[in-house]
């Protein structure tokens, strides 16, 4: 079966907001609403740390880091039990989706999400074009709307736009069953946490943050299950920063073949100019 | 029988009696007003947000599903034992009874954001949410409300001639099955009110996501609510029908169900509420008399309304020897008791929604435009006032419900007065 699930490297994640922007573009989210949020751990105003200057005596404890927060896919997903009419249903695929043509709006889900995920549609939805933007149909006024993990984009072999959209790799979007994917090694390899662990949702959404991940170099902006070249990343048989150090290594050493496999990370496989 | 061994509490109305009922109708027109306005711009007429998604319709639908046990328990708990006690409240409680929870059932109508889609709830309900529970129950109880108030009364609208006997004569063996009826009626009654009050707990109870929420004692919390504000509500109710219409309040019973308001309030405002924050305050504090202050001592004006207002002030006129016979004592504790538990169902929503669980900035997109204590988009903790819009669509709720009490006053024979246990059916009584 496949589940999918998301790595976010919060070492890696510079803070840029491109995903949350990339977010709202995409799936057309009105004005006044964020699906993606990228918050600050530190002081109290968006990049901002906390702590003090190390000068004048100063403690030189200053400290920050981003927390980047969409919907977390929760296999145990609160809103899923709580709505009345199964307008919010687990897909097969363990994406949470919602159905906006049996959502009645009564927002308990919204009361069940302890991640604060979910927005509703108070007045006639705004979007600036007012035709709206990306590849999802505006949802109408009365609902409760939040990150579908781009499953529009997903249904086509294509990463979410966030993933594909993070100029920093921090993010990495897989099948958590597949213990040969990105996800699934970087969740065993490197120290994970999911957001408010104790309230058993048990979120298909880890944040790595201590040691920092080589990220994913983008080979194309479709899942990697979906590609037919040999990725860096394929055959895992080996744990990922070892071979991200071997191809790197074996570049300098040969002729033909080192050109392909220094490219291969790097060069998008279809043609730029994305389409979100 | 004659048609005079029934009393109707609302022969004919007055000139106050037309007052109230334009004052009434007013009100609903206004309501009903507001509410197309709302569905008109969306519920951003409301004060509600992204950070603070329930407002005073949810308050106030806890309110009055609590305000619904009253009536109901005390008619069908003596039925059920065989007892006469409080026969005189019977039918009154049952018409209240069916009053709240109508206005229960309403208020959650301007709180949908799109009711046009409730008939989803019959195609495509979910049996894991605690909504569809309480959805089920509400309607079950409206249901056997309306049952248990004309069973109570047909054998009178009978003899009346009322159309509302809906064609059932009074004979001596409708009676007979009638007692039987009652019987398993109050039967059925007891079992389905604990269920609405734990059920319409649950709706929060089983929320891990907003604080004190998530505590299995919400359930028998509700229960103990439902029975001192049922019964507030009912003693209100009676005392001004006594002074206002041609029912008649027994002062015996009446002293008689002021003590037992004395008892709920005690279980409910001191054990109940001892019972859940001693725990956090003992495990939250480490010097004696921190432990004792943050346990006796309130986070927000609505514990304080709702506690010493609405709790200790009540109980204590309650339960003072001197004070507690007198009308005029019962009357204000009971409305007391009322206007405090309202504030237990607003402290209750704010402690669900002040605190967001991840507070870091920016916050939460409020998703509109926020008149109230911020004016950007985000928030990082929640704030809610309710607006003009929800305050009158309440009301209009409320005042429609009065008018379905006002009018059981006019059309139902609310007493008998030929035999004390008339009620039960009354044979063997009228020797």
């Amino acid at each position: 079966m496949t589940n999918y699930g998301l790595v976010i490297d919060q070492e890696r994640c510079i803070g840029c907001q491109a995903c949350a922007v990339s977010c709202k573009q995409e799936n057309n989210v009105p004005m006044g609403q964020f699906w993606n949020r990228v918050l600050t751990e530190g002081g109290d105003k968006i990049d901002t740390p906390s702590g003090g200057y190390p000068e004048d005596g100063g403690s030189g404890s200053l400290d920050m880091q981003y927390q980047p927060t969409a919907c977390q896919h929760c296999e145990n997903a609160p809103c899923v039990k709580v709505c009345p009419v199964n307008a919010t249903y687990t897909r097969d695929d363990g994406i949470v989706e919602i159905d906006y043509d049996k959502c009645i709006g009564c927002r308990y889900c919204m009361a069940a999400c302890p991640y604060n995920a979910r927005v509703f549609n108070w007045d006639e939805p705004d979007h600036m074009p007012e035709e709206g933007t990306g590849d999802v149909a505006a949802r109408p006024q009365g609902v409760v709307e939040k990150c579908t993990f781009c499953s529009h984009r997903v249904d086509e072999g294509l990463d979410p736009a966030c993933v594909v959209n993070c100029p920093a790799d921090a993010r990495i979007f897989g099948d958590l069953d597949d213990e040969g994917s990105t996800v699934s090694k970087y969740i065993n390899e490197y120290e994970t946490d999911q957001l408010l662990e104790d309230r058993g949702t048990n979120p298909k959404t880890h944040y790595i943050s201590g040691e920092m991940s080589p990220g994913r170099p983008q080979t194309s902006d479709k899942m990697e299950s979906e590609l037919d070249d040999v990725s860096p990343w394929s055959d895992g048989s080996e744990d990922v920063p070892a071979e991200a150090s071997e191809s790197d290594s074996s570049g300098s050493g040969g002729s033909h073949h080192s050109i392909e496999g220094d490219a291969a990370p790097h060069v998008p496989a279809v043609g730029s100019g994305g389409d979100d | 029988m004659a048609a005079d061994s029934s009393r109707i509490a609302i022969p004919a109305f007055g000139t106050k009696g037309k007052l109230w009922l334009g004052l009434l109708a007013t009100v609903i027109v206004a309501g009903l007003a507001a509410w197309g306005y709302q569905l008109t711009t969306g519920l951003v007429a409301t004060g509600m947000r992204n950070v603070f998604s329930w407002g005073l319709y949810i308050m106030m639908f806890v309110l009055f599903v609590g305000l619904s046990a009253g009536g109901l328990i005390i008619s069908s708990a003596p039925k059920f034992f065989h007892s006469h006690r409080y026969e005189g409240f019977a039918r009154l409680g049952v018409l209240v009874s069916l009053a709240c929870i109508t206005v229960a059932g309403l208020l959650i109508l301007p709180d949908i954001g799109r009711p046009e889609r409730l008939y989803q709830f019959f195609t495509s309900p979910d049996f894991r949410s605690p909504m569809v529970w309480d959805f089920g129950i509400v309607i079950l109880y409206g249901v056997l409300n309306l049952w248990y108030l004309w069973l109570l009364t047909r054998r009178d609208l009978a003899a009346r001639g009322s159309p509302l006997a809906l064609g059932v004569d009074d004979t001596a063996d409708g009676r007979e099955r009638d007692r039987t009826l009652m019987f398993w009626t109050a039967a059925l009654a007891l079992p389905t009110a604990v269920a609405l009050h734990s059920v319409t707990g649950w709706i929060f109870a089983t929320q891990i996501g907003r604080g004190d929420w998530f505590s299995p004692l919400v359930a028998p919390v509700f229960i103990a609510k439902a029975l001192v504000s049922g019964l507030g509500l009912l003693l209100v109710v009676s005392v001004l029908a006594d002074r206002l219409t041609n029912y008649e309040v027994d002062r015996e019973e009446l002293t008689s169900l002021g003590k037992i308001l004395g008892v709920f309030l005690a279980l409910h405002v001191v054990y109940l509420l001892a019972a859940e924050r001693l725990p956090h305050a003992w495990a939250n504090h480490f010097e004696f008399w921190a432990i004792t202050s943050g346990f006796l001592i309130g986070e927000s004006v609505y514990f304080w309304l709702w506690t010493v207002v609405g709790g200790a002030v009540p109980l204590v006129m309650l339960m003072t020897p001197s004070l507690r016979k007198r009308v005029s004592v019962i009357f204000t504790a009971s409305l007391l008791a009322v206007f405090g538990t309202m504030f237990e169902g607003v402290r209750l929503v704010f402690t669900g929604y002040e605190v967001a669980n991840i507070d870091l900035p920016p916050g939460i997109s409020l998703g509109g435009e926020y008149a109230g204590i911020t004016t950007d988009i985000w928030a990082t903790a929640g704030a809610y006032t309710p607006t003009l819009v929800e305050v009158v669509v309440t009301l209009g709720i409320v005042a429609f419900g009065a008018l379905i009490v006002t009018l059981g006053l006019k059309y139902v024979p609310i007493q008998r007065v030929d035999g004390q246990y008339a009620t039960d059916g009354g044979t063997k009584e009228r020797q």
